[in-house]
């Protein structure tokens, strides 16, 4: 068991070698009993740790605050926390550049205090994944220092060096803003080093065995504390090779499919999802094979969905979300997409097709309303003018189509941003608690914050905060958690089928969600119809396949008239939306 | 099983017939008083014992009218069954005296059975009498009539039949999601402009048109007592094709562009302090995609049924019956008195035109409700021409011009319908406008990427075909809908202004 100093001290280098803590070093998490299907039926909630709630009155959230708070994640019906990266990092870019793989960032605690929140999310039946940067590493970490410094040393062959900057031309700049090429100096070593991204951010050279052993390590590092599994972060750049763009080499599937051989054997049950923002039919290949249900990652991020739910409710047509789930492949039967209305990053149109980002400008970005607010770097409450239908309609489309769903931290309470903090600040502002000193998230002097607490008379922590919303039955929180808790009752919103309605109205989007379980005869078939327009629509749906089946309304479960041969009429007030069981006559009976 | 001849069961329900057929929407000689109804051929399709006797019989009336000696020949698809269930009552049509199994006629598109039965006999090449049942080479329609793709499960149970009953002219059935047969009701000599166009495109591989998977076909005056169609009937040295039904693909999930613009207007409509461009619903995108998939639609059309010319004496008759049309509206429609010489004007220009028009065949009656939007972009229906003219017309080569004034005014329709029941209001108007225009501009941009050359360089040609359609509408709204009548009035003032 390791004492406080070795837990604040991670990893540290003696005599030219780097020496990682081991998981022995630390007390371990309970761990959940293993569920094949638990990623699949998650109501997943994106916590920034910072953001969360201060338990050290520094004015900065951390671990120990975030088990605190616990008990009101399991209230509201979370089942998985994603954490972005937690790990030690001189935060050049959001803690994505990270300096030591086996130490926590020092402000959100220690490995033990994760150990702590793991075991008493676990606890409570909720389990925890975070992400690991695979691709980079921060060019403070102490394998790029060493690199560096001793070409020819145990870690001179950690990174891409190059004597020129001109191998690999066909592989495209990412961050064209701040970096001319994916190649940079360094005055030390006298080398070129490749970077996919940040020039601060050095790629690992994968083709070192060695690096491939590392990383592998890091990852049972975490996976002995109990941790519950990881998001790769920018997965399709692991390897290089002349002649391609360096983007989804076979290379690159192979050593994934070592990561999951690794995962599947030694810690079943736990989980990989891909970050790869890409269209569809590109990140599937990070399933890996369909035969035998997938053999990568568990799950991936859809990426374009979210802004075509936007475009649909503005354009009051639901095409753009009929298109772009048609145009989306079928995915291995042991994987599932994760769907998010809204993260801690902006939306990019990185990684699209050129005609698709084109369609994305013309029908998208050009609308000037949309452009001013981006869409983008803006909470869901104050993208939707904290229009509370619209509220409803998208979180009811986010819980209901095909996907795991994901909530971003507030959005449950309808949070505002702060647009005028710098980049993508104004989204990551202090969790509002209560109406008291700092929004109830800290005791520390104001001035003391990481950022101000939203202050605005609409958005402002007087007026949205957890507390006034657990007091309200009619809030938007208490809301939110009975949806979750009907979509928990009818796996056919995870597991099911998914079969576009379609229909004579194009403001409505309508869907048959279906699901046999194993154990039962009948199948659970969920109706969900949604009226994308502001103003009331009718919809004549044709149900001909459940003629003589009753719709049970799920939050009250009313009844509605009997499906018949004719079409079913349904109308709906603006921005409304219904969710149906389709129950055989004597089931809507008993 | 008693036996009982098709065409003697269809004399035997022709009085009931004649009563029937004026209830029916399709019937297009409604208020006339009808002198006779005479099944001139009938042919057995389908027969069967299990569950239940059922029975379908192809049946050609010919209808006689007390108010001119020209005739009509309607197509109906009579079904029989001992007892008809009680959601099948609304298409009953009569009873037959004393014909056991087959007491009941109705009309057999209605039930799924016997509507599945018209898919199989397509499946299996099948010939009755007369009429030739066709797949097209490849259609990957199973015996079973099961669509094989697997999001189709269950094949022929998959795909139960329901008829779509809106249209005025002709009767569809769609069968599960996977394929839309469509029946004309009014049956004339001569191929359908509509399947003829669509085999060609189908030829092309159109994709803005649903795939053309099959039809049914036969041929008019012709009734071999021998089944042997390649060898006509010896007595009958003149029997003509005729196209009884078309079957292509269904566009799931799609919804008509009238639906679409409507939606788009409504939205601008309720936001009154912002311009077309900055409403959500703006459509101009979709404007833009669309006048693309019209403008592919033609060049596939010329690719597949080739080009011509229309000279300065074809521009000259051209504009002869635009201007006869002003003068006959004129006596309709007063209120075109103000425009007719503008408007004849518009049309004195067609004459000095001084290079031939391109020409080719059309689709002939393009509007907002001729398109569907499916997810994965527009697809043309319906191409068979203006209907109210007679055949040799609907088929004639025309400039593709004439279609995209066609869309155009329907743009206009789509923007100025919401209003017509409202007080004029001067705000809405200009929104109005501006959408129309936002969206023209948009249809003419998508539609020049794709051509080659911009519909609203046509001026003149582009021009007489607006304005003689607004005509054409001016009359169709004084007898139709007088409330609508300013839509087409407007239109005409503002282009001639």
């Amino acid at each position: 068991m390791a004492d406080r100093t070795e837990d604040l001290q991670g990893s540290h280098v003696a005599d030219g070698q780097v020496v990682h803590p081991t998981a022995e070093d630390f007390r371990h998490a309970s761990v959940l009993p293993v569920d094949p299907l638990w990623f699949k039926r998650s109501v997943y909630y994106e916590v920034l740790v910072r953001a969360f709630y201060d338990s050290t009155a520094d004015g900065t959230g951390d671990l120990r605050g975030l088990a605190e708070k616990l008990d009101y994640l399991d209230w509201l019906g979370v089942d998985c926390l994603w954490l972005p990266p937690f790990y030690d990092s001189p935060l050049r870019d959001g803690g994505y550049d990270i300096s030591d793989f086996y130490r926590v960032l020092p402000e959100y605690g220690t490995v033990s205090d994760f150990v702590l929140l793991l075991d008493e999310a676990h606890k409570r039946g909720i389990r925890v994944i975070t992400d690991l940067v695979m691709n980079h590493t921060s060019d403070q970490h102490p394998w790029f220092q060493e690199s560096r410094h001793d070409p020819t040393g145990r870690y001179g062959d950690y990174y891409v060096w190059s004597d020129t900057d001109s191998r690999y031309p066909d592989a495209r700049v990412i961050f064209v803003d701040t970096e001319e090429s994916n190649w940079t100096f360094d005055p030390v070593r006298r080398q070129f080093y490749w970077h996919r991204f940040f020039s601060h951010q050095p790629d690992l050279n994968y083709d070192n065995p060695v690096v491939q052993e590392e990383m592998l390590a890091v990852i049972r590092f975490w996976l002995d504390l109990g941790i519950d599994g990881f998001r790769l972060d920018a997965v399709p750049y692991l390897f290089e090779r002349d002649d391609t763009n360096c983007e989804n080499l076979p290379e690159t599937h192979a050593f994934l499919r070592r990561v999951r051989k690794v995962v599947d054997d030694e810690f079943p049950g736990r989980v990989l999802l891909a970050e790869a923002n890409q269209w569809p039919s590109d990140v599937v290949a990070y399933f890996g094979d369909e035969d035998v249900g997938g053999d990568e990652c568990h799950m991936a991020f859809h990426f374009p969905l979210m802004p075509r739910i936007f475009m649909a409710v503005r354009r009051e047509s639901r095409f753009p979300v009929s298109e772009i789930l048609g145009q989306t492949p079928r995915i291995p039967n042991g994987c599932q997409w994760g769907i998010f209305l809204r993260n801690h990053d902006e939306l990019t149109l990185e990684m699209v097709t050129d005609e698709e980002r084109d369609y994305m400008y013309t029908e998208y970005a050009k609308d000037p309303r949309m452009r001013a607010n981006i869409g983008i770097r803006r909470r869901l409450a104050s993208l939707l003018e904290n229009d509370r239908n619209q509220l409803e309609l998208f979180t009811a489309l986010l819980l209901s189509l095909p996907g795991s769903p994901l909530l971003y931290y507030g959005d449950e309470i309808g949070m505002g941003d702060n647009i005028w903090l710098g980049d993508r600040d104004g989204v990551r502002t202090p969790m509002q608690w209560d109406p008291d000193r700092n929004a109830g998230f800290s005791h520390a002097n104001p001035g003391r914050l990481y950022l101000p607490v939203i202050m605005d008379p609409i958005y402002g922590y007087q007026a949205v905060n957890v507390e006034a919303q657990l007091n309200s039955s009619t809030s938007l929180l208490h809301w939110t958690r009975r949806m979750i808790e009907v979509r928990k009752r009818h796996s056919a919103f995870s597991l099911g089928s998914f079969h576009d309605l379609g229909g004579s109205n194009p403001s409505v989007l309508s869907y048959v969600r279906e699901y046999t379980d194993p154990d039962q005869t009948t199948p659970d078939v969920v109706l969900c119809v949604n009226n994308l327009s502001r103003f009331p629509q009718p919809i004549e749906l044709n149900l001909r396949q459940w003629e003589g089946h009753v719709p049970v309304e799920l939050t009250g479960r009313v009844p509605f008239p009997a499906v018949g041969e004719l079409p079913y009429l349904l109308t709906l007030p603006g921005h409304a939306f219904y969710w149906f069981q389709l129950s055989s006559r004597e089931e809507a009976a008993s | 099983m008693s036996v009982v001849e098709p065409l003697d069961a269809a004399s035997q329900l022709a009085a009931r017939l004649a009563g029937w057929l004026p209830g029916q929407r399709w019937f297009g000689a409604k208020g006339r008083e009808i002198a006779g109804v005479v099944p001139v051929a009938a042919t057995l399709l389908y027969e069967a014992d299990d569950p239940e006797p059922a029975r379908l019989d192809h049946v050609l009336l010919e209808v006689s009218y007390a108010d001119s000696a020209v005739r009509q020949c309607y197509q109906v698809l009579v079904g029989y069954r001992r007892e008809l269930p009680e959601r099948l009552e609304h298409v009953r049509i009569g009873e037959l005296a004393e014909a056991g199994n087959w007491r009941v006629a109705f009309d057999g598109l209605w039930d799924g059975e016997l509507a599945g039965a018209l898919l199989r006999l397509m499946v299996s090449g099948a010939e009755r009498g007369s009429l030739r049942f066709h797949m097209e080479e490849g259609v990957s329609i199973n015996a079973r009539g099961g669509d094989t793709s697997p999001s189709q499960p269950g094949g022929f149970a998959g795909l139960p039949a329901r008829v779509m009953d809106a249209e005025q002219s002709n009767t569809s059935v769609v069968y599960g999601e996977t394929a839309i047969l469509k029946l004309f009701r009014r049956i004339a000599p001569g191929h359908n402009p509509d399947l003829e166009v669509a085999r060609a495109l189908r030829r092309v591989a159109c994709q803005h048109v649903p795939t053309l998977l099959g039809d049914i076909t036969g041929r008019l005056g012709a009734e071999p007592k021998v089944p042997t169609p390649s060898v006509p009937d010896a007595r009958d040295p003149a029997p003509s094709p005729v196209s009884y039904a078309m079957l292509t693909a269904y566009a799931v999930n799609s919804a008509d562009g009238w639906s679409m613009a409507a939606a788009s207007v409504r939205d601008l409509m309720a936001e009154q302090d912002l311009r077309a461009d900055e409403v959500g619903g703006d459509f101009a995108a979709e404007a833009h995609r669309l006048g693309e998939a019209v403008a592919t639609v033609h060049a596939d059309l010329a690719r597949a049924l080739g080009t011509g010319t229309v000279d300065a004496a074809g521009l000259v008759t051209m504009a002869d019956r635009m201007r006869a049309r002003v003068t006959s509206a004129t006596v309709v429609v007063p209120e075109l008195g103000p425009y007719q010489e503008a408007l004849l004007a518009a049309y004195d220009a067609l004459t000095t035109a001084t290079t031939p028009v391109p020409a080719q065949r059309i689709h002939g009656d393009l509007h907002l409700g001729q398109v569907l939007r499916t997810p994965t972009g527009w697809l043309l229906i319906d191409f068979e021409g203006e209907p109210i003219l007679p055949l040799a017309e609907r088929v004639r080569m025309d400039s593709p011009l004439r279609d995209v004034a066609g869309m155009l005014r329907s743009f206009d329709y789509a923007a100025a319908h919401l209003l017509v029941a409202e007080e004029s209001d001067a705000q809405l108007r200009f929104r109005t406008e501006e959408w129309i225009d936002r969206n023209r501009d948009a249809f003419c941009s998508g539609y020049a990427a794709v051509a080659g050359y911009d519909p609203r360089d046509e001026t003149v040609l582009l021009r007489a075909y607006e304005l003689d359609k607004a005509v054409y509408e001016t009359v169709y709204e004084t007898r139709n809908r007088p409330h609508w009548l300013p839509i087409p009035l407007d239109s005409i003032a503002r282009i001639t202004s």
